[in-house]
């Protein structure tokens, strides 16, 4: 029997309800999908066309995914936040369904049939008993094709029986693994010019001048100079000669500080720094509200504890430096972008340089992996600004290395403080959480040039600029901050930390990351204090049978392998923003005498809804595990009063093959359910889950990441 | 601007280079060659993304002047696959899907085809060496790790 069930279209139907917005047959035998969805390693690709593919029964290798334009594929505003698959797919799906609920109402009046004596077959519909055929290549040219609209609500049929064991291949691996995929940065244009910025030593550098020997050899190098004020680039149309003048220039050129870095360490900042401090109430959003103070419990039947967890500023390190290209004639731009947020650009370009956005048309060509907010809009600006001076030229500008390291906007470091009590039944009756630390929201936006790092160098406006704290639910310093256990009474506080010293915005995640290691590091001290199973503990506090669910499975997953010779496991779950995927997380790890952390084996339960790509969420979360994994062991920005240090990948630390785990996903498929965004919700439990066994690994706690040798050591020692 | 001139071999074909005494192979594969699967991701032999293999070993190709591999067999990831065929480790990567941005993924085959040449079932320290220094950001380790022990798998099946 086959169950029926009624699903929201979702967020981007809502701006473009039409079946033709999604999908075109205009190729014979081909169906191509339109999505503003921006693929950037995460298969969103493939996930559309597999869901395209099982809804109309056409073959995925028949299914394309339109190349994302400004002016041709539908605005589904930024790639971002794990919505992708939630918004993009579900309006997929949904064209889908009503095209082919429409396609066989076309088909059995043509055909002169009942709907259920048509055969189906990749598209084309069939008399049984006769040649009659019509296909939905056919109905796209009818009339009621294009005035096809999609409600907000639809019933769809279950697909229980789908087989989501066997393989898919990705869209783009072929190409791919034979070297053939184009990144942006392989563009190559006739009289092409190849630039690069001539940074200053940091944010705070205003140029005064430049030695004119310089001059000399720019013109024997066939290189060109551009000034702006303090903003400076060097252009030319041989790549390496281009790189190759960066040093010399930069020695030829007189700069003044006109303020420091920083003037303490990170963790004193935040701690003496000025904040808005806000009230995160139950739900995640934020409100300007007096702060109560935290409750003292001082009786025999009540145990208090408390916890503290700092994380350094991260950076989202491409192995790709940020690359965009751009052209200027006549009033118009093409640009090249690898940004999440192309189609902000073209707003915020158009009101930058007082053009009408029909004048600015912005290709998204794929980059590195970002994970975020990375230097791809800067980057984007920078060429645009280039190509304008230098019009009537193709503008190729890459970041270097250095660039990369020490310009893009870093995931904030922070501050969690925390304070809990348990009452005689070991159930937690009270729970207080602040999370202190700098914004994660300075994506670029129409009117806050100032957002992009080049904008202070190109006016000689160094003024630190201050932003507010944003209010909306699990928005980024306060998300994830409000558990999702069922504690009886909770105090949740967000502190926006102005004046820190480094450029900061989102980084997979935002605050979760923080926010989830603080709660489950936290959630299991507190078992541990109680003497009771981490699962159990957790399952006590739990209402939601969907995350009861995922822990009892996490636990039947861990209990099939054998624990590693002096091997220690921890285990933390969350589910991202409380409404994104459910994901639990186990960790084995050994600790060697030299405190050097080595990951044996890991297990990941996750809880993203109906499947739409199985291989896509494994990857998706075992990715995401590496990462954090990466973050929690290895990973800090360094800097000092003048500079920021980690320049390049000896003075910034990610993890290597020689440290991965053997790694056990359990995906649950909840048919009938809403697809939910998988991307981010691994890495908070991963940070936890660490820590955790971390934990009982030393039997200490320890509070900084990242968990290396240098810091174990230094907080073991007291 | 000096300019000197000589001839490079790169998957087979033999080409004419004129270019300064000190331009890194990268640029000579990217921009004379057109071969661009081979990245620029550091510029610093730091990160792998260009790596290629001369004469069958593995180089990173960012920092080092092309006129050194004068009278040597280069072969880029372009060449690793022949007459469109792919090599068995194209071929398991593409059977696991392991890559995500897949920037750093041609520096990793390139890595895997020497060890693999070399080695017929390499051990997880020969692996691990091999890799050591072929960065990814996505965290494409987990696939690529089994696309490998699928290598090895069949590798041992056919023996």
């Amino acid at each position: 029997m086959i169950n029926k069930y009624k699903i929201n279209t979702g967020a981007s139907v809502k701006d473009y309800n039409k079946v033709s917005d999604w999908l075109s047959f205009e190729i014979p035998n081909k169906i191509k999908i339109s999505s503003g969805k921006v693929d950037i390693g995460q298969h969103i690709s493939t996930t559309l066309a597999l869901i395209c593919s099982r809804e109309l029964g056409i073959d995925i290798n028949s299914i394309f995914v339109n190349k994302l334009n400004t002016d041709i594929t539908p605005n589904e505003g930024i790639t971002a936040s794990s919505l992708s698959v939630p918004n993009s797919g579900t309006a997929i799906r949904s064209a889908s369904i009503i095209f082919k609920k429409n396609f066989l109402d076309f088909a059995a009046k043509s055909l002169n049939l009942n709907i259920n004596n048509i055969n189906l077959e990749d598209g084309v519909a069939k008399d049984p008993n006769s040649n009659a055929s019509i296909s939905f290549w056919d109905f796209s040219k009818a009339e009621e094709f294009l005035k096809l609209s999609i409600p907000e609500i639809i019933e769809i049929e279950d697909q229980k029986n789908f087989d989501h064991s066997s393989h898919v291949e990705t869209k783009f691996i072929n190409s791919i693994v034979k070297g053939e995929y184009k990144f942006l940065h392989d563009l190559r244009f006739d009289d092409m010019l190849h630039a690069r910025i001539v940074r200053p030593p940091s944010y705070f550098h205003k140029f005064l001048s430049i030695n004119n020997a310089i001059h000399k050899y720019l013109k024997d190098h066939n290189l060109k100079l551009y000034i702006k004020n303090s903003f400076i680039a060097v252009l030319g149309n041989d790549e390496f000669e281009v790189i190759k003048s960066l040093n010399r220039i930069k020695n030829s050129i007189e700069w003044e500080q006109v303020n420091k870095l920083a003037n303490d360490k990170i963790f004193n900042l935040i701690d003496q720094n000025s904040k808005d401090s806000l009230i995160v109430k139950r739900g995640g959003e934020a409100f300007r509200e007096n702060i109560p103070e935290i409750k003292s419990y001082n009786n025999v039947d009540h145990k208090t504890l408390t916890s503290e967890f700092n994380k350094p500023y991260l950076m989202h390190g491409s192995i790709g430096p940020s690359a965009s290209c751009s052209f200027y004639k006549n009033g118009k731009f093409i640009i090249y972008s690898h940004s999440q947020a192309i189609y902000a650009l073209k707003s915020i370009l158009s009101n930058a340089f007082n053009l009408n956005e029909k004048n600015i048309t912005l290709h998204f060509m794929p980059g590195a992996g970002c994970y975020g907010h990375n230097g791809a809009d800067d980057v984007t600006y920078e060429a645009a600004l280039l190509s304008k001076e230098f019009e009537n030229k193709y503008i190729l500008l890459k970041w270097t290395r250095e660039d990369e390291n020490c310009w893009e906007p870093y995931g904030s470091a922070s501050k969690n403080k925390l304070t809990a009590t348990l009452d005689k039944n070991n159930k937690i009756i009270y729970w207080s959480s602040e999370a202190y630390s700098d914004t994660y929201l300075t994506r670029p936006m129409v009117g806050k040039l100032e957002y992009f790092v080049s904008q202070r160098f190109i006016n000689n406006d160094f003024k630190k600029y201050k932003v507010e704290p944003r209010t909306g639910a699990h928005m980024g310093i306060h998300r994830n901050l409000d558990p999702i256990y069922n504690f009886k009474e909770t105090r949740l506080v967000k502190n926006l930390v102005h004046d820190l010293p480094l450029r900061t915005s989102a980084l997979r995640t935002l605050g979760a990351f923080a926010n989830t290691t603080a709660t489950e590091t936290f959630m299991d001290d507190l078992c541990i204090e109680a003497n009771i199973d981490p699962f159990e503990f957790r399952i006590n506090h739990l209402d939601d049978n969907r995350a009861i669910d995922l822990l009892n499975d996490l636990k039947i997953q861990m209990e099939k392998n054998k624990p590693s010779e002096n091997g220690f496991r921890g285990i933390a779950f969350s589910r991202y923003k409380n409404s994104a995927s459910y994901c639990a997380v186990g960790v084995e790890l050994t600790v060697s005498d030299n405190v050097e952390v080595e990951l044996k084996q890991a297990w990941i339960s996750v809880d993203a809804g109906e499947v739409a790509f199985k291989e896509g969420i494994e990857a998706q979360v075992e990715g995401g595990f590496i990462q954090a994994a990466s973050w929690s062991l290895y990973e800090q920005v360094n800097f000092d009063n003048n500079e920021i240090l980690s320049k390049d990948w000896d003075g910034y630390k990610i993890i290597e093959f020689d440290n991965i785990p053997l790694i056990n996903t359990s995906v649950i498929n909840r048919v009938g359910f809403p697809y939910l965004g998988v991307g981010e919700a691994v890495a908070g439990p991963t940070g936890a889950s660490i820590s955790n066994a971390l934990n009982r690994a030393l039997g200490e706690r320890i509070k900084s990441m990242p968990f290396s040798q240098e810091n174990i050591t230094k907080q073991l020692l007291g | 601007m000096s300019k000197t001139e000589y001839i490079l071999n790169v998957n087979g074909k033999s080409k004419n280079i004129v270019s300064s005494e000190d331009k890194p192979l990268l640029y000579i594969l990217r921009d004379d060659f057109k071969l661009t699967g081979t990245k620029l991701g550091c510029g610093l032999e730091q990160c792998g993304s260009c790596a290629v293999l001369v004469d069958g070993s593995k180089i990173l190709s960012c920092n080092r002047p092309a006129i050194e591999f004068v009278d040597k067999e280069i072969t880029t990831i372009e060449g690793i696959s022949k007459n469109d065929v792919l090599n068995e480790i194209q071929q398991s990567f593409k059977e696991f899907n392991a890559a995500q941005c897949g920037y750093c993924t041609s520096g990793i085959i390139v890595s895997l085809t020497e060890l693999f040449n070399k080695k017929e079932t390499p051990g997880k320290k020969e692996i691990i060496e091999s890799l050591s220094g072929q960065l990814c950001r996505c965290g494409s380790h987990a696939s690529v790790l089994k696309a490998i022990n699928n290598i090895i798998k069949l590798r041992n099946k056919n023996d």
